[in-house]
């Protein structure tokens, strides 16, 4: 549960989440309707078992009104170089964005761009996923953490290491 | 405007992961990337199911997903409503997925893990453009035409080579000046094992003449147990194991093996089969370093080329048994020069020339025979039917791809330099140029 002893996010996990990896932002609105988005950067409070998302309003409009109005939420962190993934799911609430979140934004942006020119992606092409224009934060508390890397284990619930 | 699915088939190269949202039919949202997403008309795709489980049992109960689509050339993205219709586990389409994700995974060596389990089919609700500040217009891929254009007239150049390695010249020839595919290399089936073997290349390194792939291994072998054309359009998701073969280059003397060329930064490959007459006839092979150097339009200009080449080459090998080949020796003025030895192994009839490995198989049989007659009989002519009829020879059947294993064992012999050669002098006619008195010895 988040906020307990039994706090799923290890120090490995956040900084994974806070790493450049790929996010990418699973909502749906009343009628069952899935949206996709991408979040810009990711800022972990362990104490609290929470994860900030920041997600370009002016993108991804219908995810922010989803979270708005029923706050279920489910983002998967993916590393690009090797697709080391995971899906965390819980409930999350619209905050405005500080200027820290802004600064991790701007940050999570550059950190991904150079390692997507590692990989020979050019800057021009990743430039549509990291988009940060008129951030909002999705403040998810987290209730559930899977390992999403492809593989056996892939859909099984990460167990909290020791 | 209206996006058509058609407008967005480079979305479906596979470069640039597709992304999957669904819901619980309690709300709970689920997102995952997807490996491989298949265009199937302008209102449906097919998506491959191999791990992501949960969307499976999302779609059961909710049929609805949102499906995200990249498009490789300028990251422009696309949001796909869809609703979930069926799944298949056989049928055309679900083969061709399967082919490609065997093609993809047997290059990981996760030919097991990765075996695709169904296709699930959706019908495409909208398609919407994700917005993109600065967004960049998509290059449009030059017109069918222009590839139809080259590859008619590669087809005539090709219909009007009369001989095997004329045939072969043309097709990586044409390749490189037509379609600029730089790394290319034809490989024809050896009729008689479940093997290619490579008769001529462009672009690399060493030539790779008489390298060998299996039927059935990587994208060569599959493209050919499949005898359907497979495209991989980023390769930086494919572990290369280009350095195992690079590793066995080193010493093809002590494996008998010659090293298939490559490229090692390759980050597209396409091999197209060459059909004719019903029967697989070889393999066309081609590899570039740019992403996506390869689209389903130079596929399609290809695969008429590739069937055109099929019918020359097959045409080329019957009517060459209907001709008088010669067999010139010129053997009087070679005792002056550096003897060698040529030892031929008979478990496997590898030929070495001063001990360097040069060819094995029936290739190796036809060259120990020439050299045996020659230097018995101090002969100088021989025919292609005298060659078939040969007990000693063992060719395979009639249909022996005769032609090809000369022209194989031609090429390998200049491009070791070797001390004996076989020089095409005329239609059917060969000469045995020896540059040395020749120590025969069979083990």
């Amino acid at each position: 549960m988040p906020g307990t002893d039994r706090n799923p996010i290890d120090a490995a996990l956040a900084t994974f989440l806070e790493s450049p990896v790929m996010i990418i932002v699973g909502s749906c609105d009343d009628g069952l309707l899935p949206q996709v988005a991408r979040a810009a950067g990711a800022v972990v409070d362990r104490a609290k078992g929470r994860v900030d998302l920041i997600v370009s309003g002016w993108q991804w409009p219908q995810t922010i009104a989803n979270i708005g109005r029923n706050g279920r939420l489910a983002v998967t962190f993916a590393r690009p170089a090797d697709y080391v993934s995971y899906q965390l799911k819980g409930r999350a609430a619209i905050v405005p964005a500080s200027a820290a979140h802004r600064q991790r934004a701007q940050h999570y942006i550059e950190a991904m761009t150079e390692t997507f020119a590692g990989l020979g992606l050019d800057q021009v092409v990743a430039a549509p996923w990291l988009v940060d224009l008129e951030p909002q934060v999705l403040r998810l508390a987290v209730e559930t953490i899977f390992v999403q890397t492809p593989g056996e284990k892939a859909g099984s619930i990460l167990e909290p290491s020791q | 405007m209206t996006i058509r699915l058609r407008d967005l088939h480079t979305c479906f190269e596979g470069v640039i992961p597709s992304i999957i949202a669904t819901a619980s039919q309690d709300g709970i949202p689920n997102i995952s990337y997807l490996s491989h997403v298949a265009l199937v008309d302008d209102e449906h795709v097919a998506l491959s199911d191999q791990f992501f489980s949960k969307t499976a049992t999302n779609i059961r109960a909710n049929n609805n997903a949102a499906v995200m689509l990249v498009d490789p050339r300028d990251g422009s993205q696309y949001r796909l409503s869809v609703v979930f219709e069926r799944s298949l586990d056989s049928g055309a389409l679900f083969e061709t997925m399967a082919a490609e994700l065997r093609a993809s995974s047997a290059q990981l060596g996760m030919a097991d893990v990765m075996r695709l389990r169904g296709v699930d089919i959706y019908r495409v609700a909208s398609v919407a453009a994700i917005p993109s500040p600065g967004a960049a217009i998509a290059a449009s891929s030059p017109a069918t035409s222009v590839y139809l254009i080259a590859a008619a007239k590669l087809c005539g150049r090709i219909s009007e080579a009369r001989e095997v390695d004329a045939i072969v010249d043309a097709v990586l020839d044409g390749l490189r000046d037509s379609f600029g595919c730089a790394n290319s290399m034809l490989l024809v089936k050896d009729p008689a094992g479940e093997r290619l073997v490579t008769v001529g290349s462009r672009g690399y390194l060493w030539s790779g003449i008489g390298s060998e792939v299996t039927i059935g291994e990587a994208i060569i072998g599959t493209v050919a147990a499949e005898r359907r054309a497979m495209r991989i359009s980023d390769m930086s998701r494919i572990r290369r194991f280009g350095d195992a073969i690079r590793a066995a280059a080193v010493d093809e003397n002590q494996t008998r093996t010659i090293a298939l060329p490559g490229i090692a930064d390759a980050m597209s490959q396409m091999a197209l089969p060459m059909i004719a007459g019903g029967t697989l006839r070889g393999v066309l092979f081609l590899e570039s370093k740019k992403r996506l150097a390869f689209s389903k339009d130079v596929e399609t200009a290809l695969s008429m080329l590739a069937s055109n080449a099929a019918a020359a080459l097959a045409l080329a090998d019957n009517t060459s048994g209907n001709e008088q080949s010669l067999v010139t020796s010129q053997g009087n003025g070679a005792l002056a020069g550096r003897p060698f030895s040529v030892v031929h192994h008979l478990f496997d009839d590898s030929v070495f020339i001063d001990g360097e490995y040069l060819i094995k198989g029936v290739s190796g049989r036809l060259l120990v025979h020439l050299l045996g007659l020659h230097l018995q009989e101090g002969r100088a002519d021989f025919t292609n039917r005298e060659m078939r009829l040969s007990n000693e020879l063992r060719l395979p059947d009639f249909k022996d791809n005769l032609e090809t294993r000369l022209l194989l064992l031609r090429r390998r012999l200049e491009e070791k330099a070797a001390p004996i050669r076989l020089l095409r002098t005329g239609r059917g006619k060969l000469r045995l140029e020896i540059a040395g008195p020749a120590l025969l010895e069979s083990r």
